[in-house]
């Protein structure tokens, strides 16, 4: 039988600081767009430093949250050691703070907050393969736990050896290391954690059932190649590898679009709620970002380059996360503080816990940001850019509101 | 001889709402069936509309407390299966309107 995750479940004290913080690093990260220009370099340090505002603090810190509750979900056991997540979230708050003040205004605290960004990471992976020997199943989404974490290991070294390398303790490559270290966290951790979870969150909300499940088996099996060519291929400077690995990590996303339209099909609820259409508006966004991507590797022109990585951050992988906080929050909250209730007196629906117009102007500020951000790179148009940040910091205000009014329903 | 009916039992789990999509469990088609003996005691056969439910162990629980509070009933007992799995083709028009536009 399947078994039950409830009893597994962590506090919500544990879990809501995770959502909360990473919403205000999201606040933080789009009001600081508003300073950055659309012709950039990878190599700025200021860029650097709101990468990892973004990917650290907003990104992982939600994902770190949301895998506190989704672990013994997934798994079905509880947690090795839970209270742990007490010990990650004050490191890794602390880290990405040290970290992007040291990418921005003080390179001397860069080491310090990359160590404690560090620390918690591994904590984190090594709570989560603990975990995972404890669990008698194997499914899909079981293994892309294994494999996402065993590459959140890889990339935490690799940012360790470029630390080293930009202090010169260390004689290595740093811009390939820098390679290898982005598609281990991006590709190897948040894209394939998001495949894994999309199989059991995406036909759970859309109550979609009977879908063949082949698509996705295969888009895992590619993409979990695919990052450890381009992996291996960056590390020894191996350029064909990385482009080998680029390809397979592309048609391996490809086989995931089909697996999402295959559930979408049949998808039972057709309500357009702020999760749809937060999907449909994340999807979209992964497919521009291909087509972009492939654009790029036709031509070289940069600008390609910038608009297929935006539209992959900020339309994709942004959007999975806030569509499904307006799941997740609630559910969390209501589990926690009506469920006991239940039979007794009335209790809340779910989607009676946010504000359905906050969530909506948070979707279209967010949708019209990313468009018009996603377009000021395309043609390198500061107005353009500058708009999108704009709509994009009036969509954070809004998350940020009903994020702190969902937290606090029923208290 | 116990006078529990299985629709006495349906009215009682009906008292039970998934707050996900709000509509109770018997519209949902989620109740399966519902076995009584001669001694009162009552078997309940369920599934949920996803495996991997967060709300699984409670919601058996609210199905059990609320059978537990019809007069007479004896023991209670909450199965869950996944064969047949549940589809949409199992829930209440009212619920198929609402959910699928169908």
């Amino acid at each position: 039988m399947k078994a039950v995750s409830s009893d597994f479940a962590p506090p919500l004290k544990l879990i809501s600081p995770f959502f909360s913080t990473g919403v205000v690093f999201y606040l933080l990260a789009m009001g600081a767009l508003l300073f950055f220009a659309p012709d950039f370099t990878y190599a700025q340090t200021d860029v650097a430093g709101w990468v990892h505002l973004f990917l650290l603090g907003f990104v992982m810190m939600i994902i770190f949250g949301a895998m506190a509750q989704l672990i013994p979900v997934v798994l079905e056991t509880g947690h090795a050691v839970v209270d742990v997540y007490y010990v990650i979230f004050p490191l890794l708050l602390v880290g990405v703070a040290g970290m992007v003040a040291g990418f921005w205004l003080m390179p001397a605290l860069l080491p310090y907050g990359g160590l404690l960004v560090l620390v918690a990471m591994i904590i984190f992976a090594v709570e989560n393969i603990a975990t995972l020997k404890k669990t008698t199943i194997r499914t899909l989404t079981v293994d892309t736990v294994a494999w996402s974490n065993g590459y959140l290991l890889l990339g935490i070294l690799t940012g360790f050896a470029i630390a080293l390398g930009l202090s010169g303790d260390l004689a290595v490559n740093v811009g390939l290391m820098l390679k290898a270290h982005v598609y281990a966290v991006v590709g190897g951790y948040v894209v394939l954690t998001i495949i894994g979870l999309s199989l059991i969150l995406i036909p759970m909300f859309s109550l979609a059932h009977g879908f063949d499940e082949k698509p996705i088996r295969i888009a895992f099996k590619l993409v979990v190649a695919g990052v450890g060519v381009v992996f291996f291929g960056a590390l020894f400077g191996v350029e064909w590898l990385m482009y080998l690995g680029y390809a397979v990590n592309t048609v391996g996303i490809l086989f995931y679009l089909w697996q999402i339209w295959l559930i979408a099909k049949l998808t039972v609820r057709k309500e357009l709620d702020i999760w749809a259409k937060s999907m449909i508006f994340a999807f979209g966004s992964l497919i521009l970002s291909i087509v972009l991507g492939v654009l790029f590797f036709l031509s070289g022109k940069n600008n390609l380059l910038h608009a297929s990585v935006w539209f992959l951050l900020m339309g994709f992988i942004a959007s999975m996360i806030t569509g499904h906080l307006y799941k997740i929050v609630p559910f969390l909250v209501w589990f926690e503080r009506f469920a006991p209730l239940v039979g007794k007196k009335k209790v809340p629906m779910l989607h009676e816990m946010y504000s359905k117009e906050g969530a909506s102007m948070m979707f279209w500020f967010t949708a019209a940001g990313v468009v018009l951000g996603g377009a000021g790179l395309l043609v390198v148009n500061d107005t353009l850019f500058k708009a999108g940040a704009s709509f994009l910091f009036m969509g954070a205000v809004f998350l940020f509101v009903t994020m702190r009014k969902m937290l606090a329903y029923g208290k | 001889m116990c006078d529990i009916t299985k629709e006495m039992v349906y009215d009682a789990i009906s008292t039970v709402i998934d707050p996900e999509v709000g509509f109770n469990l018997v519209e949902m088609g989620l109740i399966y069936d519902a076995i009584i003996d001669e001694k009162c005691n009552v078997h309940v056969v369920m599934t949920l509309s996803t495996q991997g439910c967060p709300l699984h162990q409670m919601i058996t629980t609210w199905v059990k407390e609320a059978v537990e509070r019809i007069e007479g009933v004896g023991e209670v007992e909450v199965e869950v299966v996944w064969e047949p799995a549940w589809n949409i083709s199992m829930a209440h028009d009212n619920v198929k309107k609402a959910l699928a536009g169908m």
